[in-house]
């Protein structure tokens, strides 16, 4: 056991989690404004290979994060257009934005790189690894905590950051109104539609952010479709969390713990498969004591009137 | 006259969103520095050019025709049934264990076999239906999640206990079939199986059963709107139920007979990568869930991506042309939406 549950195991679903927590959040701001945003995988996906992009074409990783956020923004801005705008069914563009994402990303590949299944170089520089000061001397939380990528700790603040959003100003009660009752909403003079697409937006940015964290963070290469049903599970841990930031960032941890052990217990050739299964239950099981919400109901409603 | 009108009208929002899809595509193979209009002939050659490429593309087109045709059958009901994959799987997979387990003569087990691959995905994505009917989990996630059990479940399946192990592979998957199981092919050499036989009369009853049937009326009053259907004494729990067994029946017998008309085993993730799955459910958006449309526009799909195989064995433009022509007709075809909605609120005003 102490060979399993070793330090590393809990460094690596830090950095498991990490894109998963991002798109999460992400999926959480859309599901609070009622657009279900089926589309995150293909915004992480955007943002992962424009990331690489970035990096090979400006050789600055900052830089190259900027583009990744740049890109998926752009499609956030499509998801967000055809649902908002024209009124299309969420699902159905999320559904579509995955294709597209896919596509695009494999098609650029062979037009930008010429290299098809997977492109690396081992001129790029990965995110830097950041040793916090005064924690990386404590024994065993110092491996845990340190040395992870800037977008690692980035994540964890934006957890606290989006909860005292959400929860704690003026514009986070209109974000949470314009979700809980849109007429009621516009009936007070809310912006419900800028609202809409503030949301969508700051969804595509943590896209990015994933995506970044995805193809320079964990690894410094880009895969085709390396998301890998990544942005579902981000889904799902919005589902779990209930939309809310904290409740997100317990289930998307859940979620890199289980990824994390799963891969570990490979190693041990060991079958994996229930604890990869272990997730997708607790959350049904979940679900069963959450009760719909609101917000959850208005995503229901747009997607069962859409017949 | 009127009928040979509204159909026209129907039929033009699809046909400009495939003209859409193909300008995106004509933009993409610019880029790559292709020819446009070689490019496309090598396209069609890959999927109609010759009576073997043709074939190949009724047999991609097979599964994607069953599952499109379940989704449809749950859209027209109002439900969202994003669980066609993990039905798929459970299907090919009992399907297979049936025909590779059974004893009985080989006409007796593939009968058995198709039968199990259907009342599994049927019971998988019932469930979920259930879970939604008694306690108002929402539909869309449950299915959504089953698909990872499902899958999980099914490669634990042929990578532990009943894996292959007689051939030097170390592939996740069961034994062979016997020969005398599989599902016939319809001409010598060729890939196309008695499979496309079964969807294609399965889409020609799926119309008469919606369109001529109670139940198919009740089905589509319950999606067209969900109150005049419980005001004229439909049950919706009931309804749910049955919609969702028959949805997940079709996408298990896809899953049934691309094990017995092509693999004739089941391989882990063999049905998942392809994505019939998806294929299936955007083959129903194409058609707004019209049975006979939905087999349309799956031999369409199928098209797209066996005709990509063969452009990029001609050319040197990447197959994932065909995905970004597939996303952009999606895209444009979900803003038909728009579009009955602007009438909507017109109509109201």
């Amino acid at each position: 056991m102490d060979q399993i549950f070793d330090v590393s195991l809990f460094a690596s679903t830090l950095r498991m989690i990490t894109p998963i927590l991002l798109a999460a959040l992400g999926g959480a701001i859309c599901a609070r404004v009622g657009l279900f945003n089926v589309g995150l995988e293909g915004l992480v996906l955007i943002g992962a290979f424009s990331a690489i992009v970035g990096n090979h074409f400006t050789g600055n990783v900052f830089l190259a994060v900027l583009f990744a956020v740049f890109c998926s923004l752009l499609f956030s801005i499509l998801f967000g257009y055809m649902s908002i705008q024209l009124k299309a069914n969420v699902i159905v563009v999320g559904i579509a934005l995955n294709f597209l994402a896919l596509g695009l990303t494999t098609f650029s590949l062979r037009a930008v790189f010429n290299v098809k299944g997977a492109y690396y170089n081992k001129d790029m520089v990965g995110l830097p690894k950041w040793d916090i000061p005064v924690l990386k001397d404590i024994p065993w939380l110092g491996d845990v905590l340190s040395g992870h990528s800037p977008l690692v700790y980035l994540s964890l603040v934006l957890v606290v950051l989006l909860q005292l959003f959400l929860f704690k100003t003026v514009t986070g009660f209109r974000l949470l109104a314009a979700g809980e009752n849109p007429t009621a909403a516009k009936s007070l003079g809310i912006k419900v539609t800028r609202i809409q697409y503030g949301a969508v937006l700051m969804c595509g940015v943590l896209c990015g952010l994933a995506g970044a964290q995805l193809s320079l963070g964990n690894v410094t290469m880009f895969t085709e479709g390396m998301t890998s049903g990544r942005g579902f599970i981000a889904l799902v841990a919005t589902m779990l969390g209930q939309s809310n930031p904290l409740g997100v960032a317990a289930s998307s941890l859940l979620f890199g713990f289980m990824d994390a052990l799963s891969i570990r217990l490979q190693g041990f050739a060991l079958p994996t498969h229930f604890t990869m299964m272990l997730p997708y239950i607790v959350t049904i099981a979940a679900m069963l004591f959450f009760k719909d919400k609101g917000y959850m109901q208005e995503a229901r409603k747009s997607n069962e009137s859409s017949r | 006259m009127d009928k040979l009108l509204q159909f026209g009208r129907s039929m033009l929002q699809p046909l400009l969103a495939i003209l859409v899809g193909l300008a995106a595509g004509a933009i993409a193979i610019v880029i790559v520095g292709g020819s446009v209009m070689d490019t496309y002939a090598e396209m069609w050659k890959g999927a109609f050019g010759s009576f073997y490429f043709f074939t190949n593309t009724l047999s991609r087109a097979t599964p994607i025709i069953l599952i499109g045709l379940g989704v449809a059958l749950a859209f027209r009901a109002g439900f969202f049934n994003m669980g066609s994959e993990g039905q798929m799987v459970l299907g090919a997979l009992s399907a297979a264990l049936t025909a590779i387990y059974l004893p009985g003569p080989g006409w007796f087990k593939l009968v058995a076999a198709i039968m199990a691959g259907i009342i599994s995905g049927g019971i998988w994505s019932a469930f979920a239906g259930w879970l939604d009917a008694k306690y108002k989990m929402n539909l869309l996630i449950t299915t959504l999640l089953l698909n990872y059990i499902a899958t999980l479940f099914a490669g634990y399946i042929v990578s532990y206990p009943l894996k292959d192990r007689s051939g030097s592979a170390a592939m996740a998957q069961t034994v062979m079939i016997d020969k005398s199981v599989w599902l016939p092919k319809l001409f010598h050499g060729m890939s196309v199986h008695g499979g496309f036989i079964i969807a294609a009369v399965s889409a020609v009853l799926l119309f008469f059963f919606m369109k001529f049937t109670v139940k198919g009326y009740e089905i589509r009053m319950l999606g067209g709107n969900p109150l005049f259907a419980s005001y004229g004494g439909v049950q919706r729990g009931k309804m749910m139920l049955l919609s969702m067994f028959v949805s997940g029946g079709f996408a298990g017998l896809a899953g049934s007979v691309e094990v017995l008309g092509t693999q004739y085993r089941y391989i882990d993730s063999a049905l998942t990568s392809p994505g019939y799955a998806w294929s299936g459910i955007m083959a129903t958006l194409l058609a707004g869930s019209h049975p006979l449309g939905t087999a349309v526009a799956a031999i369409l799909l199928a098209a797209l991506q066996t005709g990509g195989m063969g452009m990029e064995r001609n050319t040197d433009v990447p197959l994932e042309v065909s995905s970004i022509i597939q996303a952009v007709l999606i895209l444009f075809v979900s803003a038909k939406l728009s579009y009955s909605f602007l009438k909507r609120k017109k109509a109201r005003s």
